[in-house]
């Protein structure tokens, strides 16, 4: 299964080097044209749309998710465990039907809008759906899990006569935050930005119920390629692109985490 | 000459005045030590919202799954038509099938290769063992696309046409991962002396492993094993990417539906897909428990 697992990633690289032929099919060989294709404006609109979306969702992810990880870590008593089931169980029912009751909410005469125009906070052109913020939205609801776990184990762990030193030397909320809080679960807080950062760069779902045409990502392009473009090369070479993108993020991540650590021991 | 009480009358605004400040700052001083154990209602209300927003279109799948109507804003009169409408569905109710199968083989394929190979990687101390461990960690940590793409070229690259048979193998490649990364934290957490106890006595390696290891593991594997069939039963992409053309699994059915109109029967799907997999979930999280062993979320935080 390792070696599945290898040969199949390794022949998503191979084929990012390869043609089509006239037909159609996809041919290995050794050519630049795919890699080439990448230097095309219209891809790098789309990669740069698909990474500002993806710090995006990561930034408010981080947002949300502090003050909920925050109170349920530090204040929620005996409901500890179960409130932070009550946040995972539903992430691991289907991501289909969730993100799909999430665009019937969203919807333009949804409840969201429907609430939000009642409160005179929105007028009959505001839309959530078909925009950016849709698709960020989306992903968001999507992946905001995989940043709540880490950060409640990391404030979980904290030891929270930290914070109460803080409060004792004249900090207030938020500088205790800031200056406490926040350096003691950083680490947490990395985690939780990479495991939101890779899926919601590769997710193709969000941009299509709730994006539209122009807000297309590049997992939707790799998709188009493989599904109705028929071009598996350069659908190999885009997903090539996306991991390189990730890589480098990855990359920058494991060296700070491993600063940290070796700070920790000594 | 009389000594004026003018002096001290001067003073005493002037000393009034300098401990006001002081007085003010111990005042928020102590608001704030007090603040250590206050609610930070912030952080509170943030949640609160979280929470609402988070069941708000799980609660909306279920409502209109019960519509008499086609809409999906006005709810008219309860109904159970999308529900006969899905089991008077021959596709789908063939979707659900395969899905169901795909899930049953996912799990035991899984459950046998990973429990092998989470024992394998925990034992052997060897460089080629840390590298397969380290493999097995590739799919948690790259987008599903990916693995999606790759599988599906591997299959056509071997000349496999795509067929359930196909899913049920991506799958399984993909589960292992994850009962690998449960597995190994409590086979390193288990005491090798009562196998070594058990050698001791008369117990063959299998028998050690039969009678001491895997009862020891039981709680974990059966929770692994349910999180796998959830996980896998609605899975979408790798599905999505390694799946033939007839059957589908129910999650490309749902998928290729929503993308062209609203259709209310997937509310009702929707609605029994959620309800299975909360219920399992919540069984995966409850088996540790019914077992003795403290809490179940460990299993899904990787702690």
């Amino acid at each position: 299964m390792t070696a599945f697992l290898i040969a199949s990633l390794v022949l998503v690289a191979a084929l990012a080097f390869g043609t089509t032929d006239p037909l159609g099919n996809p041919r290995f060989g050794f050519n630049l044209d795919n890699i080439a294709a990448m230097a095309d404006p219209a891809y790098r609109v789309v990669l740069l749309r698909s990474l500002g979306y993806a710090v995006l969702t990561c930034a408010i992810c981080l947002v949300v998710a502090y003050p909920v990880a925050y109170a349920i870590a530090l204040h929620g008593g005996r409901f500890k465990n179960l409130l932070i089931a009550a946040i995972v169980v539903p992430f691991f029912a289907n991501y289909l039907v969730r993100m799909y009751g999430w665009s019937v909410v969203l919807s333009d005469d949804g409840p969201l809008l429907k609430a939000l125009r009642s409160a005179g906070l929105a007028d009959e052109t505001t839309k959530i759906l078909q925009t950016g913020g849709g698709v960020i939205a989306g992903l968001v609801y999507g992946f905001i899990v995989f940043m709540i776990i880490p950060l409640y184990a990391a404030l979980e762990r904290m030891d929270t006569s930290l914070i109460e030193a803080g409060r004792d030397l004249y900090g207030g909320p938020l500088r205790t935050f800031f200056f406490v809080t926040l350096p003691a679960t950083r680490q947490g807080a990395a985690a939780g930005c990479v495991l939101v950062l890779l899926p919601a760069m590769g997710d193709f779902v969000s941009a299509q119920l709730m994006g539209g045409p122009d807000q297309i990502m590049i997992g939707n392009l790799i998709q188009d390629k493989f599904f109705q473009g028929q071009n598996w090369p350069l659908g190999s070479a885009l997903t090539m692109l996306m991991m390189a993108v990730l890589f480098v993020g990855m990359i920058g991540y494991l060296r700070r985490a491993r600063k940290d650590e070796a700070e920790a021991v000594r | 000459m009389t000594l004026r009480p003018a002096t001290p009358a001067t003073f005493r605004p002037a000393r009034r005045t300098a401990p006001r400040p002081a007085v003010a700052k111990t005042k928020t001083v102590r608001r704030h030590r007090r603040g250590t154990d206050r609610k930070p209602r912030f952080a509170i209300a943030v949640t609160v919202l979280f929470f609402a927003l988070l069941y708000v279109p799980i609660g909306v799948v279920i409502l209109f799954s019960f519509n008499a109507q086609k809409s999906l804003t006005v709810f008219k009169d309860f109904s159970l038509r999308w529900y006969s409408d899905f089991f008077h569905d021959d596709a789908l109710i063939a979707s659900l099938g395969m899905s169901l199968r795909v899930s049953l083989v996912a799990m035991a394929g899984s459950m046998i290769l990973g429990v092998a190979l989470a024992l394998g990687l925990v034992r052997s101390r060897s460089r080629l063992g840390s590298l397969a461990g380290l493999i097995m960690l590739v799919p948690l940590i790259t987008p599903e696309i990916v693995t999606g793409v790759a599988a599906m070229l591997l299959f056509k690259g071997m000349g496999i046409t795509l067929s359930t048979g196909t899913v049920m193998l991506a799958e399984i490649t993909f589960s292992i991962s994850y009962v690998t990364v449960i597995l190994r934290s409590r086979i390193a957490a288990l005491n090798p002396e009562t196998e070594e106890a058990a050698m001791d006595l008369g117990a063959s390696r299998w028998q050690a492993l039969r009678l001491v290891t895997l009862p020891a593991l039981l709680p974990s594997i059966l929770a692994s094993s349910v999180l796998v069939f959830a996980l896998v039963f609605d899975d979408f992409v790798l599905a999505y990417f390694t799946t033939g053309v007839d059957p589908q699994p129910l999650s490309v059915r749902i998928y290729s539906a929503i993308r062209f109109g609203v259709e209310p029967t997937i509310n009702a799907v929707g609605t029994l897909m959620l309800a299975g997999s909360i219920g399992l979930i919540a069984l995966a999280l409850f088996i540790p428990r019914l077992f003795g062993r403290r809490g179940g979320l460990d299993l899904l935080s990787g702690k």
